[in-house]
């Protein structure tokens, strides 16, 4: 402890009491704990009584002795772990307080900049941008940008300081400071330590010269024995010693001084410590907020605010300024954009139209063009293209998808399969002449390949002009709680506990019910402060990471836009800005995804190609196919896209899909938005005829006739704003942005008067108006674009057709694609074999790796699946090729063979007998393994000279035992996941007695529950192959049993479900007692009794009855 | 020879809960990285819930609600193990704990003692009862089937002509197969060649089996047979030290104890030299002509076994001793024995010996004060004042840096001062923090002068009236 207390003489010449107490700054402000935890911590300030402060800056001019001031160091929360208060909150205030201007100078970041510049507009305090640093050895310094050269300068800095380190972090040299050219175009700010040392002042002096200021920031602090008066006049007295102007900022932190406790918090997550712990690494006091211009004038002296204001009328630059510039080579010499796109589109529409093109398409296409033209988009759609070609290029299938995506041009550019003259499908959110923007076109890749395309990209337009963009990762509810919990210290077991009673994704902080129901006591006061503060968290930004395909692709270097930095993946770069701040500068995005689905569609297209001789593309598969429809409507949908899941597929036999436009609805229609805001029922009922389709006006019946009168998609929300509202079609996109995200944001409320005035107008009722605005409001968090709907819609076509004409292929190149999809291999085998596919075993004798396809004997022209190798669980692919290049030697016939000769190891070997795929090298299983068991662990050694194995007499007699039904089952399903043997439930049935209760005895199985009335008493029995509790089931779980003839599903209801529990959870052969509801053809059990039957499930494979 | 085999399947969760209140409540052993951890044994109650070992944590607990949970502590199986080899060698003078979980050892020789079998038998499972500890019991012609034969058997007693039919029948996987070796899994490989159970490899050729699992196999095959013998170690009861001195007339004051006190304390140094081991505490039990007797637990900071040190330690515990009455015996008991590093000599002993200094120091007020008297004080870089230091444990303290200038003597609660104030020096520091305890302060801190010239710190809260004095700079 500091004992000695050095004293000024000037200080002790003052008397201070007095003084103290008339300067003492903002004497209203103060925000007890308890008023922090009771409220939202920032309410108590932002309601304080500061009345002075509360008056608009114009209007109360009146204050005598107010400097006008400009904070120049100000951190947002895209400081992370450091700044408390968000852009919007940083500048409503500064508004309120009369700042001249704001600077937002986020830790070596402009990821924060773009919400700075919004929140600038809106509350008419002009934004500085600017960013602080620390240098290597510890100096600290804001720079702030002059112009639009400053500008991209700093993003050089920090593009250059990021990437040099790993994601997250950065590194700047003292080097880099004299790289910045005296700091041209940029002004500097020291920022000194608590013991200046003019060495530093110098050396950025000489870095920087005549653009260095030195910042002087008082908080009320004591460091080194200097209280706010000394440490003012040693840090004058420093810049008068090294010529340099000094000038008056605040480190801020945040808004207001009620954000200290999420201030601490968020310190203390930095040190991954509690606040207990913290200690002195929290700031002693609140001071680090916005203060009242009154505050400041009574700790700064008037020249020292005055030159903030100064050098804050010095930085010029505005981010509007920056042009994005469309990458030239998508456009070859000597051509216009537009001539080019026109040529392209032509040369596409000989391809789709080789006769002539429909004159409906060919109108279509024209206007589309005129608008591009007009709106200067040529170099997007060509650079899609560029993307799309290079992919058809390399046989890599993709389907493209979002508004522009279904238009006329991008089907004659090959970016979407949707073919314009053959569907009825209406688009207004194509482009509009209102919107300043670009059209957004997502294009989905093969999961397999889609890294070929992504390294395409920067290949072509470099590493410099092409980067990721960043997606900005928001605190969740549940992650908000556990930082917080971590910070206030609670045991990690009540953190998770309580993160679970907020769930996943939500933003509600769990209410008092909730947190009673799970033994909490919400009225003690730690918890309050956790759940306040983290409700304060919630919305905040956490953490950049990579979005998981939007490309930004430039003319220009992106850094000269935007900083870009390291992502998490190696050889991956991503700019700073998230997808939503690129439309504000008009950055170019398109989003390269990957979908398993296009992979299964390009194989079972070249398997088509290779055993049927057919050459389909996905625009040219038969379409609107009878028998297809008729398999969807019997929901025998399993492996296909999107209409495959339980909730799906219980829906198909209501809805009965007859055409496409029934497709798009079905994938739009099945989703957590739709089924909680109760759409599903009434488009059903009048779907079915029981309820009348009626509309309250012409322009509703025009908006909604094809979803018969019930709201479906967000088009149509737009549309109903453009017809009933007289929005603009620009207007209409802007409210549906902001249902998107009101929520979070809030921002609906503008439109809410737009459309209630706009329907009076048009005659509508104020009720009726009304009614309909609080529809559009619920509909915001569930509404799914028709565009994107259509684009799956195809592929969900395409796999059903595939399923329904080709089931072998088809399944064959599901479980080739796998991990995929909703399905695991097993069940997609055990599909296909209750369709009459036949599946063979693995074996080393034929099959590939990848699973193939081998005529079936009967002449029929049936294909049967030969599972590859790649089945084996365990298996290397690098061991398997091996295996396949030596089993291809000639006279490779013993397992002794295929072992020198592959060089695999014993262990490989091991698998491969335990799988069955040696029974034709060495017999059975058992034979299999005891063979690779004997190889000599040396024989790789003699690979080369494939060594001659002398069988012993005596091992050629030993007699193994025979494997027994049970035990291959069981191998099977261990080795390879499936079994091509009888179904375990077969075999169980066949061993059962009848009147074992706790048995098999009086189950049903599935094939005759099919047959049954419903509402009678049913028992079953199968493999649990699913549990699911949907967050939209209110708790119900639903179970899916499998057994020999197919799957059924079972419904739990919660107050069985929790009496249960343990089976539930546990058991993997369950018996079900219940009820068998059949609604409109889908069946299901509602379950009154469950037993564990998994013991049964044990005892398969053992030979005989053990002691023990 | 006849060896008798005691496996104790549960006995780290038995250990546990010999020390718990309520055995019969759920409790469970844990294990695991503490983001991972599993249960490692349950208790009934538990079990009785759902709760097994293997089960994540957080899912145990979701079944059974008033789960409580002690970390798996390897150390105090073992010691317990050892606790039980010691008892068993009140009963075999070859007991071996070469077996995890199970000891072996040899009763043929006690037979004649102690026996016929079955009543020693009795006697074993009677003593283990009441230790709680639940227990499989098999006597068999050698060591190794004796362990293998007690994984399925309980109360079996196999002489040589039962032996080879008794190990036929073992599955594969209780047969002790899985220890051999560790890159090959022998059990698998015969499961998956179709062989189930030991008597199926007696049938096989040697060379086949020897071609394929090696000389480890053959070998434990013929150890189980008893064609192999098996080196054991054995256990030897760990050594404690005991003596006791009688007086011949009753002592009436400590001083008259200090005579035999060194002699007892030089005893305990040349037999802990012996055993190459040193004490961490010891008893001192005084018998009194009448009345109870007094006994007195000597703990020390380290561990020593230098008699002069010893002798003063104790000397500095008996002065705050009083006796209760005339002391007839005087006995020095030290249960339990330290491993023991001698300090060693430094050329430059500067810090060193500082540090021992300090150590001996620490030792000796311990000695005089009692252990919960003496407390470290922890400073902690809080803001506020009276959270700055800590007494005992706390967070661990922070790097120190140059900080705001602290008074040397701090107040135990700030004091209403108003009228001394001269003169404010220096200030304001505004401290303001601690929301997260329900402590939250703020407050503007001065250098004052007081009216008789002392410096002193004081506070006012802002906007507040009213000054308040929290310490003095020297």
């Amino acid at each position: 402890m500091n004992d000695g207390f050095p004293l000024r003489p000037d200080a002790a010449a003052s008397s201070r009491p007095d003084a103290a107490a008339s300067s003492r700054p903002d004497a209203a402000a103060s925000s007890r704990p308890d008023a922090a935890a009771s409220s939202r911590p920032d309410a108590a300030a932002s309601s304080r009584p500061d009345a002075a402060a509360l008056s608009r800056p114009d209007a109360a001019a009146s204050g005598a002795f107010r400097e006008a001031y400009a904070e120049l160091h100000c951190l947002s929360a895209f400081s992370f772990q450091r700044g408390a208060s968000t852009a919007a909150e940083l500048f409503e205030r500064a508004a309120r307080l009369g700042y001249r201007a704001l600077a937002i100078t986020d830790e070596a970041t402009l990821a924060g900049i773009v919400r700075g510049w919004q929140a600038a507009r809106e509350h008419g305090v002009e934004l500085i941008v600017g960013a602080e640093f620390r240098t290597q050895c510890g100096i600290k310094i804001v720079l702030l940008v002059e112009n639009h050269r400053g500008y991209e300068a700093l993003c050089g800095l920090i593009t250059r300081v990021r990437g040099r380190a790993p994601k997250g972090e950065y590194r700047l040299l003292e080097t880099d400071l004299d790289e910045l050219d005296g700091g041209d175009d940029l002004f500097a700010l020291w920022i000194p330590e608590s013991v200046p040392d003019p060495a530093i002042g110098q050396r950025l002096a000489r870095a920087f010269p005549g653009r260095l200021w030195l910042a002087v920031e008082l908080h009320y602090g004591f460091d080194n024995g200097c209280d706010n008066a000394a440490r003012l006049a040693q840090l004058q007295a420093l810049a008068d010693a090294l010529g340099i102007p000094a000038l008056a900022t605040g480190d801020v932190h945040m808004h207001a001084r009620g954000r200290r406790a999420l201030q601490d918090c968020l310190t203390a997550i930095r040190h991954h410590q509690s606040v207990f712990e913290a200690g002195d690494a929290l700031f002693a006091n609140g001071e680090r907020h916005l203060r009242s211009r009154d505050a400041l004038s009574a700790i700064y002296p008037a020249e020292l605010m005055a030159e903030s204001v100064a050098l804050a009328a010095r930085c010029r630059f505005d981010l509007g300024e920056l042009r994005y510039t469309y990458p030239h080579e998508v456009v070859p010499d000597g051509k216009t954009p537009a001539e080019w796109l026109r040529e392209l589109t032509a040369e596409g529409c000989a391809r789709r139209w080789p006769e002539s093109v429909p004159e409906k398409v060919a109108r279509q296409i024209d206007y589309e063009l005129t608008l591009i033209e007009e709106l200067g988009y040529e170099h997007y759609f060509l650079t899609v293209h560029d993307i799309v070609a290079f992919a058809r290029g390399q046989h890599i299938l993709c389907q493209g998808r979002g508004s522009a995506a279904n238009s006329a041009v991008c089907f004659a550019l090959g970016i979407t399969e949707i073919d314009p003259s053959e569907s009825a499908l209406l688009f207004e959110r194509f482009i509009s002449r209102e919107r300043d923007e670009p059209p957004d076109i997502d294009v989905d890749f093969e999961h397999e390949r889609r890294e070929e395309v992504i390294q395409y990209v920067f290949r072509r337009y470099g590493r410099h002009r092409a980067a990721l963009t960043a997606v900005v990762s928001h605190y969740h509810a549940a992650g908000a709680i556990r930082d917080i919990g971590r910070a206030l210290g609670f045991a990690p077991e009540r953190i998770d506990a309580l993160a679970r009673c907020a769930g996943r994704w939500t933003d509600h902080i769990p209410d008092e019910a909730r947190l009673r129901e799970q033994g909490f006591e919400p009225e003690e006061p730690m918890l309050k402060r956790l759940l306040v503060l983290a409700g304060t968290l919630v919305g905040f930004p956490r953490h950049l990471s990579q979005h998981p395909g939007g490309f930004v692709i430039s003319d220009a270097p992106l850094q000269t836009l935007v900083p870009v930095e390291n992502a998490a993946m190696p050889e991956r770069t991503v700019i700073q800005w998230d997808k939503d701040d690129l439309d504000l500068v008009g950055l170019l995005k398109v989003d390269v995804l990957s979908l398993g689905m296009l992979t299964v569609l390009r194989r079972s297209l070249d398997l088509l190609r290779l055993h049927r001789d057919i050459d389909y593309e996905l625009a040219t598969i038969p379409k609107e196919c009878g028998e297809t429809y008729a398999m969807i409507q019997r929901a025998d949908t399993i492996g296909v896209f999107q209409i495959e899941s339980r909730a799906q597929m219980a829906m198909l036999p209501r809805l009965k899909p007859a055409k496409f436009y029934d497709l798009v609805i079905e994938v739009a229609i099945v989703r957590p938005g739709p089924i909680q805001g109760d759409m599903v029922h009434p488009y059903l009922k009048r779907r079915n005829g029981e309820e009348p389709i009626t509309y309250p006006s012409k322009a509703f019946e025009k908006v909604f006739e094809r979803t018969l009168g019930v709201p479906l998609f967000q088009e149509q929300v737009m549309a109903l704003a453009v017809e009933a509202a007289g929005y603009s079609p620009g207007e209409a996109d802007q409210l549906r942005r902001s249902m998107a995200a009101w929520k979070r944001h809030g921002g609906l409320e503008p439109h809410r008067k737009r459309i209630v005035e706009g329907m009076l107008e048009r005659g509508y009722e104020l009720s009726f108006a009304e009614r309909i605005f609080e529809q559009i409001k619920g509909f915001g968090s569930y509404g799914f674009p028709e565009s994107h709907a259509a684009s799956f819609a195809l592929l969900t076509y395409a796999s059903c057709w595939l399923k329904c004409h080709e089931q072998a292929i088809f399944a064959c190149a599901l479980i080739n694609s796998w991990p995929m999809g909703f399905y695991s291999p097993d069940q997609v085998l055990q599909d296909a074999r209750r369709h009459g596919v036949e599946v063979r075993p693995v074996d080393i004798r034929t099959s590939q790796w990848e699973s193939t396809l081998e005529p079936a004997p009967d002449s029929t022209g049936a294909l049967a699946i030969r599972l590859g190798l790649h089945m084996i669980k365990g298996l290397a692919e690098s061991d398997g090729e091996r295996l396949l290049a030596a089993r291809d030697t000639p006279d490779c016939n013993s397992v002794e063979r295929l072992a020198a000769r592959s060089g695999v190891k014993r262990t490989v070997l091991s698998r491969l007998a335990d799988a069955g795929a040696l029974e034709r090298l060495a017999g059975d299983r058992h034979r299999a393994r005891w063979a690779t068991a004997g190889i000599e662990t040396s024989l790789p050694l003699f690979a080369q000279a494939d060594v001659e194995i002398v069988a012993d007499a005596e091992e050629e007699a030993l007699v193994l035992p025979a494997i027994e039904v049970g035990e291959a089952i069981k191998a099977d399903y261990a080795t390879l996941g499936t079994t091509l043997g009888p179904h375990p439930m077969s075999l169980l049935r066949q061993r059962c007695h009848a009147g074992d209760i706790r048995g098999l005895g009086g189950v049903v199985d599935s094939k005759r529950l099919a047959t049954l009335p419903s509402d009678i008493g049913v028992t079953l029995a199968g493999l649990v192959i699913g549990r699911q509790r949907p967050g939209s089931a209110k708790g119900v779980t639903f179970l899916t049993l499998e057994d020999e003839f197919g799957m059924v599903n079972i419904v739990v209801w919660p107050n069985l479900a929790v009496r249960y529990r343990r089976i539930l959870l546990e058991s993997r052969l369950l018996r079900v007692t219940g009820k068998l509801e059949n609604q409109e053809g889908v069946r299901h059990i509602i379950a009154k009794r469950l037993i564990d039957l998994t013991g049964m499930l044990e005892g398969l494979s053992t030979r005989s009855r053990d002691f023990h | 020879m006849r060896w008798a085999c005691l496996l104790f399947p549960r006995l780290a969760l038995e250990g546990a809960l010999r020390r718990r209140s309520d055995p019969t409540a759920p409790f469970a052993l844990i294990e695991g990285p503490p983001q991972r951890q599993h249960i490692r044994a349950a208790n009934r109650a538990a079990r009785e819930q759902g709760v097994k070992p293997g089960q994540a944590l957080g899912f145990a607990e979701a079944l059974c609600g008033q789960l409580e949970t002690a970390p798996f502590d390897v150390e105090s199986v073992e010691r317990w193990r050892r606790r039980l080899a010691t008892w068993a060698y009140g009963f075999s003078a070859q007991v071996s704990l070469h077996y995890p979980h199970a000891l072996v050892f040899e009763v043929a020789s006690s037979l004649d003692l102690l026996g016929p079998w079955p009543r020693l038998e009795a006697r074993l499972r009677g003593e283990l009862a009441a230790l709680g500890f639940s227990h499989r019991l098999v006597i068999a012609p050698n060591p190794a089937a004796a362990r293998v034969l007690v994984n399925v058997h309980d109360g079996l007693a196999v002489d040589e002509a039962g032996l080879e039919s008794a190990l036929a029948s073992l599955r594969l996987d209780r047969a002790g197969l899985a220890r051999l070796e560790s890159d090959n899994d022998i059990v698998q490989t015969l499961n998956r060649s179709g062989f189930q159970r030991l008597g199926e490899l007696f049938g096989l050729p040697r060379s086949a089996l020897a071609r394929r699992f090696g000389s480890g196999l053959m070998r434990h095959l013929a150890e189980l047979r008893g064609e192999w013998p098996l080196a054991l170690d054995y256990h030897r009861p760990t050594p404690r030290f005991s003596r006791t001195f009688e007086f011949d007339r009753p002592v009436h004051a400590i001083a008259g104890l200090a005579f035999p006190l060194k002699r007892l304390l030089q005893e305990l140094g040349v037999f802990l030299m012996g055993q190459d081991a040193g004490v961490e505490r010891f008893c001192l039990a005084f018998e009194l002509e009448d009345g109870l007797p007094q006994t007195f637990e000597i703990g020390l900071i380290s561990v020593q076994r230098d008699p002069d040190t010893l002798l003063e330690l104790t000397r500095a515990h008996l002065e705050r001793v009083r006796l209760a009455g005339p002391v007839m015996t005087l006995r020095l008991f030290a249960p339990r024995l330290s491993a023991y590093a001698p300090t060693r000599r430094e050329l430059l002993e500067g810090p060193a010996r500082q540090a021992q200094a300090w150590a001996a120091l620490h030792q000796r007020l311990v000695a005089r004060l009692g252990q919960p008297a003496l407390k470290p004080l922890v400073e902690h870089r809080e803001h506020r004042p009276e959270k700055a230091v800590l007494n005992g444990a706390g967070p661990r303290a922070r790097e120190a840096s140059i900080g705001p200038p602290r008074p040397g003597w701090l107040a135990c609660a700030p004091q209403r001062c108003d009228g001394d104030v001269v003169q404010l020096l220096a200030g304001p520091e505004r401290i303001e923090s601690g929301w997260w305890d329900g402590d939250d302060i703020r407050r503007d801190y001065y250098l004052a002068q007081w009216a008789d010239g002392r410096h002193a710190w004081v506070w006012c809260e802002p906007g507040q009236q009213g000054w308040y004095l929290h310490g003095w700079f020297g």
